[in-house]
């Protein structure tokens, strides 16, 4: 692999203007996104203040253990819920938490588009989406949306390859939800943060979610 | 993923390789797409796979060439088919914020994003991932001839855009 000095391309022709050279790099040298996989913390952390050091050592271990096992920043993995929880944190704006007068339905036609692609249809539910965005998510490509819930946004994932035998709760990370199976086969994940009222989400999810063949 | 203690060093070794090479993965993956959230995700699944695969990787000089290959695969069979319409330029400014004391660079990077992808590829491969000529035929199945007749163009339409060398810039597009 050669290197990609200007001298280098100024070798194959290429590159004739070193002012131009260096600015076309800085171009392409895009800012690198925010720290998306930043792990949202639990909420009720207090009593972390109060654990003898011990135990915050001990704690400390087993984070560093379970980090380089599981967390790596590059490597997704583990269980259902666990891979729905680690999308949700890949895209963080996602649940950025909005005041609900700031929040801005999703156009219908893109809804559709995303649906589409998924290969789903749904009609119509209550909820305002406010985000929706086709995914990779266990090398599918998967529908993946935000609605807003009485207390905050809703993720709302379609998983027509994921099947589970009953609900599969979902709790990591300060994000609680249910993976519920559907009865055209597959599986939805309806979660969002401790309190959300999520059963009517869900329950309207269903029912209007078909798969397309 | 079930990780085991045994797979520890190998790990550990992926990371380090990755942790260097990502950002430009990530800027390649972001001038294939032009959605910093698609590279993201891109980038994401390649490197899962990239691990999954890494056992097969012989040689660490390869690697940089390797990952680039598996990120240009990932991007194509998960969006090529599926491509949303969402890609316009009213997306430039909500991704690519102006850089603010730099007019020129703002300028060009707008330029870039109007590419067409068999333009912008090559340019960033060779720029940004140091890719010679024949490594970018090889990875784009094209001849070398056509990666240097696209990179001449490329960088006189982006020169055309920032009003440079304008007596110097043929019009080589016939």
């Amino acid at each position: 692999m050669s290197d990609n000095s200007i001298e280098t391309r100024e070798a194959a022709g290429d590159a004739a203007d070193p002012e131009f050279e260096a600015l076309l790099e800085r171009a392409l040298r895009v800012p690198l996104p925010e720290e998306g996989r930043r792990r949202r913390q639990p909420e009720g952390g207090g009593l972390r203040w109060r654990w003898p050091a011990v135990a915050a050592v001990a704690l400390l271990a087993i984070g560093v253990i379970f980090g380089t096992l599981k967390n790596s920043a590059f490597i997704p993995g583990g269980s259902l819920a666990g891979d729905v929880v680690a999308h949700i944190n890949h895209e963080p704006r996602a649940i950025s938490p909005r005041p609900a007068s700031d929040v801005r339905p999703v156009s219908n036609h893109e809804v559709t588009q995303v649906l589409q692609a998924a290969g789903a249809d749904m009609s119509d539910i209550g909820p305002i989406v406010r985000y929706a965005k086709l995914c990779p998510f266990r090398g599918t490509m998967v529908a993946h949306f935000v609605v807003q819930g009485e207390a905050g946004p809703v993720t709302v994932m379609l998983l027509p390859e994921e099947q589970v035998t009953g609900p599969v709760a979902v709790d990591e990370d300060g994000f609680v939800g249910t993976i519920v199976p559907l009865d055209i086969g597959g599986s939805i994940a309806v979660v969002g943060a401790p309190g959300e009222s999520l059963e009517q989400i869900q329950r309207e999810v269903a029912a209007a979610l078909r798969w397309r063949l | 993923m079930s990780a085991k203690i045994s797979d520890l060093g190998r790990r550990r070794e992926f990371d380090d390789l990755v942790r260097e090479l990502r950002p430009d993965l990530y800027r390649y993956a972001f001038w294939l797409s032009r959605s910093s959230q698609v590279a993201d995700d891109v980038v994401q699944e390649a490197l899962l796979r990239a691990w999954k695969a890494y056992g097969g990787l012989r040689e660490a000089s390869a690697a940089k060439q390797w990952l680039v290959s598996i990120v240009r695969r990932e991007h194509a069979r998960l969006y090529e088919r599926k491509r949303l319409e969402t890609v316009d330029l009213a997306a430039f400014e909500e991704e690519l914020p102006a850089p603010g004391t730099d007019p020129d660079l703002e300028k060009l990077r707008r330029a870039i994003f109007e590419l067409e992808d068999s333009y912008r590829e090559p340019l960033a491969l060779q720029v940004l991932m140091g890719h010679t000529t024949r490594e970018i035929a090889e990875l784009m199945d094209i001849k070398e001839g056509a990666v240097l007749t696209r990179l001449h163009r490329a960088r006189n339409r982006l020169k055309a855009d920032l009003g440079r060398d304008k007596d110097e810039i043929r019009d080589d597009e016939s």
